[in-house]
C-alpha cells in the first residue's frame, strides 16, 4: 500500500508538473496574441476585454469539455479533415500524408493508465486512402493487484476509384497481457493475441435485368492465441461470405426487395491440448415490401436464417455453464455441432396528418437452437411484441398514448430427455397517456399516467417463480415563467407497485408500495452574477404486506417519510469567476405498524431517524485563454437515531478537490496540441479506505500533427 | 373578419374541451381497471422468505443472499436501484463474452436473475466474507470495496454443481429512504478455500446467461 501511495504521489508530482508546464506552455502564445493584439489596436480597435475574456471562458468550457479524452484528440482530426480537403493533383500517387502521434495518461481512483498512439492518414490518387493507427497502453490498478498491457495495430485500404468496386482491405492486430493475483495470492495470466484480416467489395444500387441490386462479397482471415489459467484456446479461422439485394417498383411508392446471403467458415481449433478442424456455415433469406405514399410509410419484412457450426468446446451443464470440476482431462473437452434456426417478421407504419401522428411496428422473432453434444439439448426462443403510439395537437393541447404489448417465452429439451421442460412465459403490458396544456401566459400543465404489468407464467408449473408486477403511475407538472428571471414549477406524483409471487411458497413478501411526492421549487436569476435555486421535496411511501396478517409472516406493514429542501446559489463575481454554493438538509424516519385501534385506523413507531445535512463549494475560474482553474469540497453529517436502543450515532465525511484543465493549440500553425486535467483529491469519511482519501484524478495528453 | 376570428376561437374551445374531456375519460376507465394481476396463493407455513428492511446498506446486500438461496427474484430486484444500476465485469468475464456487458443496467439484471431462478436451480451463497468489515453508512452514498461473494448453484436437471467466488466494489445510494445497490464492479475471480483453484465470478454466470 505504501508503495501504491508513493507512485500515486509521484504520478501527482508528475501530473502537477505537466499542468504547470502546460499553463507554461498556454501563457506564451497567449502573451503573442496579446501583443500583437495591442500592436492592432492602433488601426483596428479590438474586442472589448470583457467580450475577449466571455469567448475565452466560453472556449476554455467547451474545450475543456471537450477534452476529457483522447476521443477528442481523434475528433478533431476527422473535423479537421473536411477543411483539409483539396483537389486531387493529377499523376501523383500519394496526395496527402498526415501523422499524429498523441501520448497521455489518465488517472482516476480505481486505476491510472499510461497510452500513446500514433496514426497516419494518407490520401491517394482516384480517391483511395490508406489509414494506419498504433495504440498502446499501461494499465495499474489501485484497489487490486493487477496490470494490464495493451498493444493494438490497425491498417485500412480504401481503393476509391481504383476498382469497379467499392473495396476496403483491413488488417488489425489486438495483443493483451493481464496479470492479477487475488486476495489469496493466486496470480494469473490472461493474454489474448489476435490478428484479423478483411476483404469487402461492395456495389451499390445499379440497374439490370429492371432491377434495382447490391452485391457485398467478402472475406477474412482470423488467427488468435489465448492463455488463460494456463490453458490455451486458439483458432486458426477463414471465413467466406457474400449477399445480394434486389428490388423492383411494383407500384409508383412501392417497391419489393428480396435479399439472399451465405456465409462459410473452416479452420482449426485447439482446445485444452486438443486440436481439431472448424467449420460453419450459415444462410439467410429475406423479403420486403416498402410503401412510401400519402401521409404515411408502411414496410413489411421477413428474414429467415440458420446455421450450422462445428467447434471443440469445454463441457457444459444443462444450463450451458463449464462444468469440468472432477471430470477426467479426456472428458474435459468436447466436439461440438451447433445448428440454428431463426425466422424474424417486421411489420412499421408511420401516419402523419395534420395534427394527427401514429407510429406502429410489430415484430416476431423464433429462434431454435441445438447442440448435438452439450447437456443443454435444444432450446427455442419466440418473442412478439407490439408497439402503437398515437398523438394529437388541438389548440393549446396536446395528448398522446403509447401502448405496447410483448409475449416472449423460451424452452428447452434437455439432451436424451423424452419431452420439453415447459415454456417459460415473460408476458409485458404498457399504457402511456401524456396530456400537455398551454393554460395562459407562460404556465403549462403537464398530465402523465403509465400503467404497466410484467407477468412470469411457467407452463405446467415447472418451477415455483411465478409473479406479476403491476406498475401504476401519475405525475402532474405545472411550470410557470414569471418573468425573464423568474420561474417556478410545482411536481406532484403518485406511484404504485404490487409485487405478487402467485406460488404459496414465496408468496409471503407479496406487498403493494404507495408513494406521494410533492416537489415545489423556483429558481430566480437576481441579477446577471447571481442566480438562487431553491426546491423542497417531500416523499412519503406506505408498504402494505398482503399477508402480514398471517402469525407465520413477520413483515409489518410501514411508512416512511422524508424531506429534502435543496438551496443553490450561483455567484458570478467577474467574468472569470464562478462560485456555486449548494446546501442539502434532509430529514427522514422510518416506522413499523405496530397496531390498529378500533375505529381501523392504523399506528406506526418510528424506529429510525436520520438528518443529513451537506454543504458543497465550487469555483471555477478562468485564468487565460484555454486554462481554468476549479476547487471544490463539501461537507455531510448524517445524525441518526434508533427508537428502539435511543442512541445517536454521528458520521461526517467530506471532500476536497484541487486543480485545472488547459487546453491549447500550439505553434504558428497550431500543430501541437496540449490538454490537461489535473485534480488532487482528498477524501474522508467512515467508508473512505485509503486507497479513496488521497488520490489523483488526470486526464492529460499531447498531440502533434505533422 | 372579427366574427370568423370568433367562430374560430370557439371551434377551437370546443376542440379543447372534447380533448381535454377525452383525456378524463380515458384516465379515468384506465385507472385502476386496464392491468390486473393474477390472484396468489396465501404463503405456506414454513417456506416463508425473510428480507431485511434495506434501510441500511449491509441489509440490501443481504437481502441478495435471501434471495439467492430462495430463488426468489423479488427480493434481487428489490436490492438494485431500478433506475440507475451498471454492473462492470472482471477482465476474465468480459473477455469470455465479449460485447455481452455493454450498458448493462436494472432491465438486464432483472432478466438475467430471473432466467438464472428458473433455470431450475438450487443456490447456496454467502455474500459476504467474515473478514469484511461493513463501513457504516455517512450521507447518501456507500462503498464496498474488495467484498467477497461466494455462490454455489446446483442444477436440479443434471445434478451438477458450479461455485462462483469473486470480491467486488459495490456502491450503494440512498432513494428515498432505502438503500439500493447502483454498481456492482467485480474485480477478480477468487480461489476456492479447499481446493485453491481459482474460480469464476458472477459475471460469467450473468454472460452465460445473457448470450443464451
Amino acid at each position: 500500500m505504501t508503495g501504491a501511495r508513493q507512485a500515486a504521489n509521484r504520478l501527482g508530482a508528475a501530473c502537477a508538473v505537466a499542468l504547470l508546464l502546460g499553463v507554461c506552455l498556454a501563457a506564451a502564445p497567449a502573451s503573442r496574441a496579446r501583443a500583437q493584439a495591442g500592436g492592432g489596436s492602433e488601426g483596428q480597435p479590438g474586442p472589448p476585454p470583457g467580450a475577449a475574456l466571455r469567448a475565452a471562458r466560453e472556449k476554455a468550457v467547451a474545450a475543456s469539455a471537450a477534452a476529457d479524452s483522447l476521443a477528442a484528440a481523434s475528433a478533431d482530426s476527422q473535423a479537421a479533415a473536411p477543411e483539409a480537403a483539396t483537389p486531387e493533383i493529377p499523376g501523383r500517387f500519394l496526395q496527402s500524408l498526415t501523422s499524429s502521434p498523441v501520448a497521455g495518461v489518465r488517472a482516476n481512483v480505481r486505476q491510472t493508465t499510461f497510452y500513446s498512439d500514433w496514426t497516419t492518414d494518407a490520401k491517394l490518387a482516384a480517391k483511395a486512402t490508406a489509414n494506419q493507427a498504433l495504440n498502446w497502453s499501461w494499465e495499474e490498478y489501485r484497489k487490486q493487484n493487477k496490470t494490464v498491457e495493451n498493444r493494438k495495430g490497425s491498417l485500412d485500404y480504401n481503393f476509391g476509384d481504383q476498382l469497379p468496386l467499392v473495396t476496403v482491405i483491413n488488417g488489425n492486430w489486438n495483443w493483451s497481457e493481464d496479470r492479477t493475483t487475488n486476495t489469496a495470492g493466486f496470480s494469473n495470466l490472461l493474454k489474448v493475441d489476435n490478428k484479423t484480416v478483411n476483404l469487402n467489395a461492395t456495389q451499390h444500387k445499379f440497374n439490370a435485368l429492371g432491377l434495382v441490386n447490391s452485391v457485398r462479397v467478402g472475406g477474412n482471415f482470423t488467427e488468435q492465441a489465448s492463455l488463460n489459467q494456463d490453458l490455451r484456446n486458439d483458432f486458426n479461422e477463414g471465413t467466406a461470405g457474400a449477399n445480394a439485394q434486389s428490388g423492383w417498383q411494383a407500384l409508383p411508392g412501392v417497391t419489393v426487395t428480396g435479399r439472399l446471403a451465405g456465409t462459410t467458415t473452416g479452420g482449426t481449433r485447439l482446445l485444452g491440448g486438443l486440436s481439431s478442424p472448424s467449420s460453419a456455415s450459415g444462410d439467410s433469406l429475406g423479403l420486403g415490401v416498402y410503401v412510401d405514399r400519402g401521409p404515411g410509410t408502411a414496410f413489411f419484412e421477413v428474414t429467415r436464417s440458420n446455421f450450422e457450426k462445428k467447434y471443440l468446446e469445454f463441457r457444459r451443464n444443462a444450463n450451458g455453464m463449464i462444468d469440468t470440476v472432477g471430470v477426467p482431462e479426456d472428458e474435459k473437452v468436447v466436439s461440438e455441432l451447433e445448428t440454428r434456426d431463426a425466422v424474424a417478421m417486421k411489420l412499421d407504419y408511420k401516419v402523419a396528418y395534420g395534427g394527427f401522428k401514429s407510429e406502429f411496428t410489430g415484430t416476431h422473432l423464433t429462434d431454435d437452437v441445438g447442440l448435438a453434444t452439450g447437456l443443454a439439448g435444444l432450446k427455442q426462443r419466440a418473442a412478439d411484441e407490439a408497439n402503437l403510439k398515437v398523438g394529437l395537437k388541438a389548440g393549446r393541447d396536446s395528448l398522446s398514448v403509447a401502448w405496447k404489448y410483448g409475449l416472449k417465452w423460451d424452452d428447452q429439451r434437455i439432451k436424451a430427455a423424452t419431452a420439453s421442460r415447459g415454456r417459460q412465459y415473460l408476458q409485458e403490458r404498457d399504457l402511456v397517456l401524456i396530456w400537455k396544456r398551454h393554460l395562459f401566459t407562460a404556465t403549462r400543465l403537464e398530465l402523465q399516467y403509465h400503467e404497466g404489468l410484467t407477468q412470469d407464467i411457467a407452463e405446467g408449473g415447472f418451477n415455483a417463480n411465478d409473479k406479476d408486477r403491476l406498475t401504476r403511475d401519475f405525475t402532474s407538472r405545472l411550470e410557470r415563467g414569471w418573468a425573464d428571471r423568474f420561474r417556478t414549477s410545482m411536481v406532484f406524483s403518485w406511484r404504485q407497485t404490487q409485487d405478487l409471487s402467485i406460488r404459496g411458497a414465496s408468496s409471503s413478501n407479496n406487498n403493494a408500495k404507495d408513494s406521494y411526492e410533492l416537489a415545489p421549487g423556483f429558481t430566480w436569476k437576481i441579477s446577471p452574477l447571481l442566480d438562487l435555486d431553491q426546491s423542497y421535496r417531500l416523499y412519503i411511501q406506505y408498504t402494505d404486506y398482503l399477508y402480514s396478517h398471517l402469525a407465520a409472516v413477520t413483515r409489518k406493514d410501514d411508512y416512511n417519510k422524508r424531506g429534502d429542501l435543496v438551496t443553490k446559489v450561483t455567484c458570478r463575481p467577474s467574468g472569470r469567476l464562478t462560485v456555486t454554493i449548494r446546501y442539502d438538509w434532509n430529514r427522514r424516519f422510518n416506522a413499523t405498524k405496530s397496531s390498529e385501534d378500533a375505529a381501523g385506523r392504523s399506528l406506526y413507531q418510528r424506529d429510525l431517524e436520520q438528518d443529513i445535512s451537506r454543504i458543497d463549494l465550487d469555483l471555477s475560474y478562468a485564468a487565460g485563454p484555454g486554462i481554468t482553474l476549479e476547487a471544490g469540497t463539501y461537507r455531510t453529517r448524517d445524525e441518526k437515531t434508533a427508537r428502539g436502543s435511543r442512541s445517536t450515532t454521528r458520521t461526517d465525511s467530506g471532500e476536497m478537490i484541487v486543480g485545472g484543465r488547459v487546453d491549447r493549440k500550439l505553434g504558428r500553425q497550431q500543430r501541437v496540441q496540449v490538454s490537461a486535467m489535473v485534480k488532487k483529491v482528498n477524501a474522508f469519511g467512515p467508508s473512505i479506505t485509503a486507497s479513496s482519501s488521497d488520490y489523483w484524478e488526470a486526464d492529460a495528453w499531447l498531440k502533434w500533427t505533422f | 373578419m372579427a366574427q370568423v376570428d370568433v367562430l374560430n376561437r370557439r371551434r377551437g374551445r370546443g376542440a379543447t374541451r372534447a380533448l381535454a374531456a377525452g383525456v378524463t375519460v380515458v384516465v379515468l376507465a384506465a385507472g385502476g381497471c386496464l392491468l390486473q394481476p393474477r390472484e396468489a396463493e396465501p404463503p405456506q407455513t414454513g417456506d416463508i422468505v425473510r428480507y431485511l428492511e434495506q434501510i441500511d446498506p449491509a441489509n440490501t446486500w443481504d437481502n441478495l443472499e435471501t434471495s439467492a438461496e430462495a430463488t426468489h427474484a423479488p427480493g434481487w430486484e428489490g436490492a438494485i436501484n431500478a433506475d440507475d444500476f451498471r454492473y462492470i465485469p472482471d477482465s476474465a468475464a468480459e473477455a469470455q463474452f465479449p460485447g455481452v456487458f455493454t450498458a448493462w443496467g436494472t432491465a438486464r439484471e432483472v432478466a438475467f436473475i430471473n432466467a438464472l431462478y428458473n433455470a431450475d436451480v438450487t443456490i447456496v451463497a454467502t455474500m459476504r466474507n467474515p473478514g469484511f468489515v461493513v463501513p457504516p453508512s455517512s450521507g447518501d452514498e456507500s462503498v464496498w470495496e474488495n467484498v467477497i461473494y461466494d455462490l454455489r448453484v446446483t442444477s436440479a436437471i443434471d445434478g451438477s454443481s458450479v461455485r462462483y467466488r469473486g470480491s467486488a466494489i459495490i456502491t450503494f445510494t440512498l432513494e428515498g429512504n432505502f438503500w439500493y445497490i447502483t454498481e456492482w464492479r467485480d474485480q477478480q475471480g477468487e480461489s476456492d478455500p479447499d481446493s485453491g483453484q481459482l474460480l469464476p465470478t458472477l459475471g460469467v454466470l450473468r454472460g452465460n446467461f445473457a448470450s443464451k
